[in-house]
């Protein structure tokens, strides 16, 4: 994947970096990611598409509209790939879309949308999803065992609620661990059903926060997962992704709903690990303060 | 058409106004705000219009171009819009992003209910975006909209080829 700042893409368009700021906010194209700083960093698939759309356009719009066609191409080309049982066929379309795109634009514009059509297209009863929804859940997998080991000094356990990877979640709540994992984020991904030993596990992997994804599993056994892990750990902040925004729930205090967009809801536990972060981190700050201060006072006395 | 010295009426041929006039310069022009290029303007490396950055250069006859701010369409052969500009977002209360691939009308019907043949709007654009020179004529308003009658300057702009609808 090849990345270009705002002003190689903006050289590339023959238009300043004002016009393509101004592109970005009128039409949402080309849509760039950040980079650590903070900076601007568009894919050269998107630009070059762009670039190409404009030579033959009436209007920016029109040719944003056609480079988007462009792009969507690869979404069709997986459905057309799954719905036909071609592996081979679906790899080479998911490298495509790899090559104009970054991961986690792959996964949430291409092979996210693709599963969703799939199952609606023939029901998650079909053998259609059944091979769709295997191939899917293997690519992220693989995926994630491609990823860098972690830099972050947070981690999360997952308890996943999901049924299977049958589970129209299951696809979503790969990708929101590839995404966390990718984020530098080290993530522990365990069923929602098992509780004995859960301690232990819990203890080594010492979370920042808990997210319990899918909605399959009924509230009690979450509940008892939960707690096992609370009793292991000490509370912590929860979350929960997937379960169904239309179950009723008795008690829900304190637990952050995630968007059900797996780009989403990674970007909400970052901000919401900062948020425990920067909490922790004053309230040792304040404990350092308070110490120092309880020195201070004894070499008066 | 004259009387004979029958009294019956009798055909003429006559030189169409195109074969009559001068071929009219072309003008460029940016699809979203309308404002001309300069003509002491070094030559753009991109299509970009250099003045708002939101619209791309387009040729037209002088005649019928816009003026800058000016409310137009540009369409193309199957009738969908293409671009809208500044002025026609603010006439037609849409914008650009959301009036594009859209079909003609969805935004402008043919105000009168006698206008037939020739003379209607679809006709006229797909005429002017298959390239014939020559302007059109024809009184349209907007869509959903009644009692509001705008005058529709219809001509052949591009590249690619496509079909120019100046409101007024």
């Amino acid at each position: 994947m090849r990345y270009l700042k705002t002003s190689e893409a903006a050289a590339l368009l023959n238009v300043s970096p004002n016009t393509l700021r101004a592109w970005e906010r009128r039409f949402g194209f080309p849509k760039p990611q950040r980079s650590p700083g903070k900076h601007r960093l568009f894919t050269h698939g998107e630009v070059a598409a762009l670039r190409d759309a404009l030579q033959e356009g009436l209007s920016i719009s029109s040719a944003i509209s056609r480079a988007r066609e462009g792009l969507a191409a690869d979404a069709n080309s997986l459905v057309g790939a799954l719905a036909s049982y071609e592996r081979e066929r679906a790899d080479a379309a998911i490298e495509a879309a790899l090559a104009l795109r970054s991961v986690e634009r792959s996964v949430e514009e291409v092979l996210l949308p693709t599963l969703d059509e799939i199952a609606r297209r023939y029901t998650v009863e079909s053998a259609a999803w059944a091979f769709a929804a295997h191939w899917g859940s293997d690519w992220l997998r693989r995926a994630m065992r491609l990823t860098p080991p972690p830099v972050r000094q947070v981690s999360i356990v997952l308890g996943d609620a999901s049924r299977d990877e049958l589970d129209r979640d299951a696809p979503y709540i790969r990708a929101l661990e590839l995404f966390c994992v990718r984020a530098g984020v080290k993530v522990l991904s365990l069923s929602a059903r098992g509780v004995a030993g859960i301690g232990d596990a819990a203890a080594v992997h010492r979370p920042n926060l808990v997210v319990v994804a899918g909605g399959h599993l009924d509230d009690d056994t979450v509940a008892r997962w939960a707690y096992a892990i609370r009793l292991a750990v000490g509370a912590m902040p929860l979350a929960i992704y997937r379960r169904g925004a239309e179950r009723p729930r008795v008690r829900a205090t304190g637990t952050t709903v995630l968007p059900p967009g797996a780009g989403d809801a990674q970007r909400t536990l970052l901000e919401l690990l900062e948020s425990d972060q920067i909490a922790t981190a004053s309230a040792s700050a304040a404990a350092a303060e308070l110490r120092a201060q309880g020195r201070i006072a004894r070499s008066h006395r | 058409m004259r009387r004979a010295s029958t009294g019956r009426p009798a055909l003429r041929l006559l030189n169409t106004p195109l074969e009559r006039e001068d071929p009219a310069p072309l003008v460029s022009f940016c699809s979203h705000c309308g404002s001309r290029p300069g003509p002491e303007a070094a030559p753009a490396l991109s299509r970009v219009c250099a003045t708002c950055g939101l619209g791309l250069i387009l040729e037209s006859r002088a005649d019928v171009a816009p003026a800058a701010g000016d409310a137009f369409l540009v369409l193309d052969r199957s009738l969908a819009v293409c671009a809208v500009s500044h002025g026609a977002e603010h006439l037609l209360a849409t914008s650009e992003p959301d009036a594009v691939n859209r079909h003609v009308t969805d935004l402008l019907m043919p105000a009168g209910a006698e206008d037939t043949g020739g003379h209607s709007l679809a006709m006229a654009v797909a005429w002017a975006a298959r390239g014939d020179g020559g302007t059109r004529t024809t009184v349209v308003r907007p869509a959903n909209a009644f009692g509001i009658r705008l005058t529709a300057r219809i001509a052949s702009c591009g590249p690619p080829r496509a079909a120019l609808v100046v409101l007024e």
